[in-house]
């Protein structure tokens, strides 16, 4: 995947997307569109051509594992990478969201290394 | 009739004893008769009484707890809701602030970095331009020298005024980590309000026998629990990333 693919950041704190933002950039994609929670998110991508979903699970509106259940259920959007960057730990959630097909889960606080491992994963199996 | 026989036994000879007296025009007697017949009926009253103030005791407690509730529910939640808002606005203008000393400081960091490697280059280029013995090494040495000079010219006062401007900054990034204190008491007085609502409520539930019905909210499933809090969330609950990469292997992914 090259540098300029497309990523929408999806999280209900503005700090959180500005964050992940920095980081995707310090990693060299600056091609990046935020979005607040699921509903806003939905249309966005049915709309445009992202190579990437980034999303937070607990959010108003759309949770964002109901936004990954969504996209995978949309036959353009389903196969689309999606990395799960939440606080929600319990056992159970993660398996949930493995079940619904999520590329990767990262679990907040999370560091710089942990966000590009997992990309770096999550882009590398998709080669 | 039962009941009326009883009260017949148990007052019937004091009334008895009573007329007797009025028809032998017996004043003492007949105050000793009445007297009997009151001290019956006292301790019923008294019980009666006891149980009258009983009531309105609890009923007085369930009135003051209700408008104390009522007080909280009325003025103390809204204020509450706002100091909570509040919390938030804080926290996000700090963390917005933190974020753009941040994204202003890593150019000038990153300048400094790419004029250092520069100047090293130009350094290393001075080296090895700079070599032989006699005049014709000399003239070479100051020719080389030249670019070095300038290089550093440029470099060193660059590097200062942009490390002091990212001392700055930083110095910043520490004020601006003031709100935990500010907001740390805002949310203290928050959970003191919460106590007192605690246990308000659990006195009424007393007072109401402990008939309370256990309801919930119409809430998605799917709408996630929040952040892990130590001692409050239940369940297995990963730790660290370590724990959900070695759940999700163990998935196979």
């Amino acid at each position: 995947m090259s540098k300029d693919m497309k990523f929408l950041v999806v999280d209900d704190f503005s700090t959180m997307r500005r964050i992940i933002k920095n980081l995707l950039h310090d990693l060299g994609y600056s091609n990046v569109t935020e979005a607040d929670d699921g509903k806003t998110a939905l249309p966005m991508l049915q709309a445009g051509s992202f190579d990437f979903l980034i999303t937070d699970w607990n959010m108003p509106g759309m949770p964002g594992l109901d936004l990954l259940k969504a996209v995978r259920a949309d036959s353009k959007l389903a196969k689309m990478p999606v990395m799960m960057l939440t606080a929600e730990a319990k056992r159970d959630q993660i398996v949930e969201a493995a079940k619904a097909g999520v590329n990767g889960y990262v679990i907040k606080p999370f560091t710089a290394e942990t966000l590009k491992e997992k990309l770096d994963k999550i882009l590398g199996a998709g080669k | 009739m039962s009941n009326f026989s009883v009260l017949k036994g148990e007052y019937g000879t004091y009334v008895d004893t009573l007329s007797e007296a009025l028809q032998r025009d017996d004043e003492s007697a007949f105050f000793t008769a009445v007297d009997n017949i009151v001290h019956m009926r006292e301790p019923k009253m008294f019980a009666e009484i006891r149980k009258l103030t009983g009531d309105l005791q609890k009923a007085l407690d369930r009135f003051s707890i209700e408008s104390r509730l009522a007080d909280i529910a009325e003025h103390e939640i809204p204020g509450a809701r706002a100091r909570l808002t509040h919390v938030i606005n804080m926290t996000d203008e700090a963390a917005h602030r933190t974020l753009d000393l941040v994204e202003r400081s890593g150019p000038l960091a990153e300048r400094t970095s790419r004029e250092a490697g520069a100047l090293l280059d130009a350094f290393a280029a001075f080296r090895e331009r700079a070599t032989g013995r006699g005049f014709e090494g000399i003239a070479r040495s100051v020719e080389a020298f030249l670019p070095l000079v300038r290089a550093m010219e440029a470099f060193l006062p660059a590097a200062r005024t942009d490390s002091e401007q990212i001392r700055r900054n930083l110095a910043d990034v520490l004020l601006a980590q003031g709100y935990q204190d500010l907001t740390g008491q805002i949310i203290r007085s928050v959970i003191k309000l919460v106590e007192e609502l605690e246990q308000a409520l659990g006195n009424l539930a007393n007072l109401s026998g402990g008939l309370v019905e256990h309801a919930t909210l119409g809430e998605n499933p799917n709408a996630g629990h929040g952040p892990v809090v130590p001692g409050v969330t239940e369940g297995e609950v990963a730790s660290a990333q370590t724990d959900v990469d070695a759940l999700l292997s163990g998935l196979g992914m």
